[in-house]
């Protein structure tokens, strides 16, 4: 049961599925409205569209989990809690009911794991990822939703809020230049252009 | 070229009470073809597209909107699938396949990869005999029938390539009319591979012009062809390649946001025109001395079964009951590989070369039909990071953030092309239960593999993994071969025949029930080839156009 191509293939199998889709489809309706294009740029603003500043702070820690900060900046710097709030505010509305659920659930585990503590940020980083483990274990629409809105956070266009400073294209190595020639890359340095 | 405002009316306008020459449905691979053809043969000719009216400038570098093809094909909200694995089976409410919705259909977002059929590809069933549980058959035409349109095709639409460089390719009468795009890493990959392996690798055959051509302009390889629109319109889709040529006549009209909903007909049992729904879910008719549909090997069958009377109860032109059987999609598998140094497929048109030599398999194997590779890296960023990495990948953390940071710019991809063998059982139906937007029934698909389908692509497999390892790379991984949708090949629901007890269109794709009615896209293919439909559906569609100009011109065509 196939198809002729991958890229199709994996965009498809993951815009098509229910939770992955709505990071991936900004859905065509928001597109011709205009209402996906006219949210953005988001300067880094204290002021949330659909988060508290204690949910903010929990899907901050959660996506630097995900893309973490080392020698080289990660989810955190690029903005990706940013771009999530926004876009659960626009083309991605239909899963705030999943990410408050989530964050609801998420916060009675820390409260059972760990007495006392009233957030998932205010862990350390050990204590963040033993938790996160036991989400992908056991709240799998919650953990894929939050796999995707950061890749969705950390690569798409910086207009759309995250990937500030196009530090999610300058991780992976793509450059959004758009014209290229030959040489493309190391194994055809040696070619000359036919067309 | 002058530069035309995006919305402005460039045809022909009709009133619907005007009866046209042709009415077309669909203004994809096939109708754009039609529409050019038919209006350029002097014919006044209207074109019913479900979708937009998009132009080149439309068209954005933006994955999140474009990348998904969410913004260019159709919308499971408002047009939702059913699917069931066999006839006996409820089905149940899911996306299954993904086709273009706008002005020049798929054409606009694909991949732009234009391989001919090959002899073989016409002629299997009798070369090689029946297979148990395949509808196989040969179709009513040959590649020597269909050679002279493959090369209209090439020369029309404008595609790139390279004559006699594929010792495996069928004989021609024309080179292609531009030199291939330049190769990139990954076909100097795709040659080293096959080099090693005795095989050939030759320049990919692509409808994207390395040159300018026709007042278009030459590809700067930006690298988002597919499931992007070309901003350059240096892609050879119709919206390009056919379309404006169809207006620039003053004799046809492409009318967007217009959704057939039946072929009307006589009481001499004649097709007299579409019922449509416009922009505001009115019903409008639009008269026609012949009607045209190249709605897709989904939507096409389904218009027909839609358009059921008393004189066609079981849906027009179904006398056979051959309407939305044999249901094929192409076969496929594909491995990644990682190598050591840049590869960067992120430049580039996807295919720079293909390897064919497994298109007709050694019969010691077993295995019907064949297929073809190619070599490529065609995962924009967001999907890259969530689908792109071997499976067995972290899926978050420093593990998973250094493999994106190795692997986006080292990693090739190795697709298998492949045979899809026809099954009665595979179709396409109207869902008895479930309705779109508009109230029309939803289109239900019945879909389960030929078992000779699930050997040959795990075969397939092998050989991408051997062509991976052979190019040199580091670490190779097969990706999950289960089941999987939607699809977007959608082909063999009208097969073309000689016997009208067991095909829906003629060799010139006439309805063998309703001689005024013509239909040509995926749906009449016989067999579903190794891959790449396109060229094959456009070769039809200038056939077809001939024929039909000529009937219409004898007034044996109303």
């Amino acid at each position: 049961m196939h198809q002729g191509d991958i890229a199709r293939r994996q965009f498809l199998r993951l815009s098509a599925n229910a939770v992955t889709g709505v990071w991936l489809a900004a859905a065509a309706g928001e597109l011709a409205s205009g209402t996906l294009l006219s949210c953005a740029p988001a300067p880094h603003t204290s002021e949330w569209h659909t988060f508290t500043d204690a949910d903010a702070a929990v899907v901050d820690a959660i996506a630097a989990l995900i893309i973490p900060t080392d020698d080289t900046p990660g989810a955190r710097e690029a903005g990706v809690v940013q771009f999530i709030d926004r876009s659960l505010a626009t083309f991605a509305r239909d899963q705030r009911a999943l990410f408050a659920n989530g964050l609801s659930d998420l916060k009675k585990r820390v409260g059972a794991a760990h007495p006392g503590v009233d957030s998932f940020s205010k862990l350390d980083a050990a204590q963040q990822s033993a938790l996160f483990h036991d989400v992908e274990r056991t709240n799998s629409d919650f953990f894929t939703a939050l796999l995707a809105a950061t890749a969705a956070g950390m690569f798409a266009s910086p207009e759309y809020g995250g990937n500030r400073d196009k530090l999610g294209w300058k991780l992976l190595g793509f450059e959004d230049r758009y014209f290229w020639q030959q040489p493309f890359g190391y194994y055809d340095r040696d070619e000359v252009t036919h067309a | 070229m002058r530069k035309t405002a995006p919305d402005q009316q460039r045809g022909a306008t009709f009133a619907p009470g005007d009866e046209v020459d042709f009415v077309i449905v669909g203004a994809g691979a096939a109708g754009g073809v039609m529409a050019r053809e038919l209006s350029q043969a002097g014919f006044r000719v209207v074109v019913l597209e479900q979708g937009p009216y998009l132009r080149a400038a439309d068209f954005k570098h933006d994955e999140l909107a474009m990348g998904t093809l969410s913004a260019l094909t159709n919308d499971w909200h408002s047009q939702p699938n059913t699917f069931r694995t066999s006839p006996d089976a409820v089905a149940k409410k899911k996306g299954v396949l993904k086709y273009g919705r706008l002005v020049g259909g798929g054409s606009v977002h694909f991949t732009a990869n234009y391989w001919r059929f090959h002899e073989i590809d016409f002629i299997e069933r009798g070369a090689r005999g029946p297979i148990a549980g395949a509808d196989f058959a040969d179709w009513p035409i040959t590649y020597a029938d269909l050679e002279p349109y493959y090369t209209k095709v090439e020369w029309e639409i404008g595609v790139s390539g390279l004559a006699g460089a594929n010792p495996f390719d069928p004989p021609r009468s024309r080179g292609y009319p531009l030199p291939p795009l330049p190769i990139k890493p990954l076909g100097v990959l795709a040659e080293r591979a096959a080099k090693k392996m005795g095989w050939h690798a030759f320049p990919a055959p692509m409808a994207i012009l390395s040159q300018p051509y026709r007042g278009r302009s030459a590809c700067v390889h930006c690298g988002f062809c597919e499931t992007f629109g070309c901003e350059m319109n240096a892609k050879s889709s119709t919206l390009a390649a056919m379309i404006p040529d169809a207006e620039k006549t003053g004799r046809c009209e492409i009318r967007p946001h217009s959704y057939a909903r039946r072929v009307e007909t006589n009481s001499a049992g004649r097709a007299t025109g579409v019922t449509y729904f416009d922009a505001e879910h009115h019903e409008i008719f639009q008269r026609a001395k012949s009607v045209v549909l190249c709605a897709n090997g989904a939507e096409t069958p389904k218009l027909l079964l839609m358009s059921e009377s008393s004189r066609f109860p079981d849906g027009l032109a179904n006398s056979s009951g051959y309407v939305g059987r044999n249901l094929m999609f192409n076969g496929g598998a594909y491995a990644g590989g990682v190598f050591e140094h840049e590869i960067n497929g992120f430049k580039g048109v996807v295919d720079s070369r293909v390897i064919q030599d497994t298109y007709e398999l050694d019969p010691a194997l077993g295995l019907a039909g064949g297929g073809g590779f190619d070599f490529r890296h065609d995962l924009s960023p967001i999907a890259f990071a969530l689908g792109g990495l071997p499976f067995d990948a972290p899926k978050w953390g420093p593990g998973y953030k250094q493999m994106l940071r190795e692997y986006y710019t080292r990693s090739a991809y190795v697709f298998a092309h492949a045979t899809s063998l026809p099954m009665e059982t595979n179709s396409i139906t109207l869902d008895p239960a479930l309705e779109d937007a508009w109230g029309l029934p939803a289109i239900r698909m019945t879909f389960a593999e030929h078992p000779n389908d699930v050997k040959l692509n795990e075969y397939m497999q092998d050989r991408a993994i051997d062509l991976l390892e052979a190019a040199g790379a580091k670490k190779s991984w097969r990706f999950p071969r289960d089941p999987w949708f939607p699809q977007v090949h959608l082909l063999g629901t009208c097969r073309m025949g000689n016997d009208p007890k067991r095909s829906v269109v003629d060799r010139y794709n006439r309805s063998h029930d309703v001689p005024n009615l013509i239909v040509v896209d995926g749906s009449s293919f016989v067999t579903s080839g190794r891959g790449q439909p396109t060229m094959t559906i456009q070769a039809l569609a200038f056939r077809a156009a001939e024929h039909a100009a000529r009937a219409a011109k004898r007034g044996d065509l109303s």
